[in-house]
């Protein structure tokens, strides 16, 4: 089959590469249909978390037709029409009984690589680095799904694909970020970067009560769909001298009650701190461009909450004592999506929740660098790219 | 029984035979690490290569054998008296190892062991079980005569909560020489120590081991 693969850092190539196959009892054989690039990539790409190898097949957010299942297998056919949370869940675990599902014990096949890093490994994401389990991935014209009857969804007939395609894991993160900030009427939030994923944030702040939704980001196309397609108020820092004045003025000096960080460890910024940040980061002597997640900390009023969702390494320079002497909670996650697809194919059917707005360019997979390089630069207004393999 | 067993491992000066037994280790590490593309398997084959290096640049009798232990816990969703019997059951003990040995079970007591290494050679051994208390522990030793004297033990007892039991496993062996048993004293034994528990878990939890096995890639591929 055609697959595109990490070849080296910033070295992404299509090639040609063997069927997967079932090889657990409780695997599929996923025929994909479409699948979407998604911000955490480019941390590999840009080789900033390791334990990539190349030839990697990459990609962790896709849905798909089942071609093919193991003896085990119980709630999927072949034939059914499937969307799949990117990290891989066993259902058994003490972790993924307690919905807790990105932790899972027993689907990470490097766990004994990973421990080290994180003190106990976490579960598996599909397409992503070996510490994370290294299954391949959904830039694919197949895949292998282990656990497929805890990690398979169901898509409702009179779905389109492109509907359903970010319920794999933007729409989950986003809503396990606003879900996170435990919302009371009149709350408002504020949610860093309008990606895929601080988009389905923004929505999802206003799907469970928020009374306002304030957006903050650079590029104006971002920030139209946040107004057009959500309903947020926006900031452009690029525009603007001091992001925690104008959240100050807007929220009558009382901060944000809960603020979301949707941008990760290669954020942008302005000014001297954002400079340091990057000449460091690009000397790899820190991990971490931590601008956003900062300026997050320093704006959530006192007793606030602090959902993070971006992607972090070993942050240094973290302040802690802001988050101490402001008596802040910090809620933070990889996905736990088959703790939240139910709900969010609920919204979905209701008409409550269409995040095909987010797929503003389509490729097809032999396309995929090139889509990659786009979706990197931030070219043409690109959100996502999205492949229909 | 721990007299004896220091007696047969011998705690003096390194042999021709433990160097061999050494080098042989080595190269196993090495090509189990390189059998497997992964990180875990990079430093499994660096901790090989370097025994390789350390033993192949040491003079003979160079440096005392010391023992080498490991101590791994692990928390599984399963009394103890259900591990016990799992670990107990047919098959059980080959399938969690498969991935570092070829384990044939002679009797309910005894275990042949392989490790394939590279040439098409092996380096073999066989288990007993020394003591045997149902739901609360098993402990085996290899018998005299090998290259890699060995023993361990897997001990059961109930968790708090919700939680199942927790799962000690202590591995100690006599690897031939000091640079042996000082590199194996790190990252070596602990791996495969949390492996082998890891994997009895999952087998446990969820009736199957995670694995890359076949894992499509372009790694050799054609573009």
């Amino acid at each position: 089959m055609r697959a595109l693969c990490w070849e080296g850092v910033n070295d992404l190539r299509v090639q040609t590469v063997p069927d997967p196959e079932i090889v657990n009892p409780h695997d599929v054989i996923l025929r994909i249909t479409m699948s979407t690039t998604c911000g955490s990539d480019l941390h590999f790409i840009d080789g900033y978390v390791p334990s990539m190898v190349p030839g990697d097949v990459i990609g962790h957010e896709f849905m798909g037709i089942v071609e093919d299942v193991g003896p085990e297998v119980k709630k999927v056919k072949k034939g059914d029409r499937v969307v799949v949370p990117s990290f891989v869940a066993c259902g058994d675990c003490w972790y993924c009984q307690h919905d807790l599902y990105s932790l899972c014990d027993n689907t990470n096949p490097n766990a004994e690589l990973q421990a080290p890093l994180l003190g106990y490994p976490t579960g598996a994401c599909f397409g992503y680095t070996h510490a994370f389990g290294g299954y391949a991935g959904s830039h694919a014209q197949y895949m292998r799904v282990p656990h497929a009857d805890v990690g398979c969804f169901h898509v409702p007939d009179g779905l389109r694909d492109e509907q359903v395609l970010f319920l794999s894991d933007a729409a989950p993160t986003g809503y396990m970020g606003a879900d996170f900030c435990d919302i009371k009427p009149g709350d408002i939030v504020a949610v860093w970067g309008c990606g895929g994923v601080g988009l389905m944030a923004q929505q999802s702040a206003f799907l469970l009560g928020a009374e306002r939704v304030i957006a903050i980001d650079r590029f104006p196309e971002r920030l139209k769909m946040a107004r057009e397609h959500i309903g947020s108020e926006t900031i452009n820092y690029a525009e603007t001298p001091d992001v925690l004045a104008i959240l100050q003025e807007m929220t009558g000096g009382r901060g944000p009650d809960a603020c979301i960080d949707a941008v990760g460890m290669e954020a942008h910024g302005t000014g001297p701190g954002y400079l340091y940040d990057k000449a460091l980061q690009t000397l790899r002597l820190v991990t971490d461009r931590g601008q956003a997640l900062r300026q997050a900390i320093m704006a959530v009023r006192k007793g606030g909450t602090l959902s993070i969702l971006g992607v972090y390494g070993v942050m240094d320079k973290f302040p802690v004592g802001v988050i101490m002497n402001k008596g802040l909670t910090v809620r933070t996650a990889q996905q736990h999506g088959q703790h939240y697809l139910p709900r969010l194919l609920e919204h979905a059917v209701k008409g409550e929740l269409d995040p095909s707005y987010l797929a503003t360019h389509r490729f097809s997979l032999e396309d995929g660098p090139r889509a990659y390089d786009m979706f990197k630069n931030k070219e043409d207004g690109i959100v996502r790219a999205v492949f229909t393999p | 029984m721990a007299d004896a067993l220091k007696g047969a491992l011998g705690a003096g000066e390194a042999s021709r035979e433990q160097r061999r037994g050494t080098l042989i280790l080595g190269g196993a590490l090495l090509a189990l690490g390189l059998r497997r593309v992964s990180f875990g398997s990079a430093a499994l084959a660096l901790t090989g290569g370097a025994l390789l290096y350390r033993e192949l640049a040491r003079r003979p009798g160079q440096a005392g054998a010391k023992t080498s232990e490991v101590t791994r816990s692990v928390t599984i969703g399963r009394s103890a008296d259900e591990l016990y019997g799992f670990r107990r059951g047919a098959g059980h003990l080959p399938r969690v190892m498969e991935h570092f040995a070829v384990i044939t079970e002679t009797d309910q007591d005894r275990a042949h062991w392989t490790v394939h290494v590279p040439g098409g050679r092996s380096f073999s051994w066989d288990t007993q079980i020394v003591d045997d208390r149902p739901g609360e522990l098993l402990s085996w030793q290899s018998l005299p005569g090998t290259e890699l004297p060995n023993r361990g033990e897997v001990r059961f007892r109930p968790a708090p909560g919700d939680r199942g039991s927790e799962v000690t496993l202590h591995l100690h062996f006599q690897p031939p020489g000091a640079a042996a048993a000082k590199a194996l004293n790190g990252l070596v034994p602990r791996t495969l120590a949390g492996d082998a528990l890891r994997r009895f878990k999952s087998l446990v939890e969820t009736g199957e081991i995670p694995t890359l096995d076949r894992n499509p890639s372009g790694r050799a591929a054609t573009a």
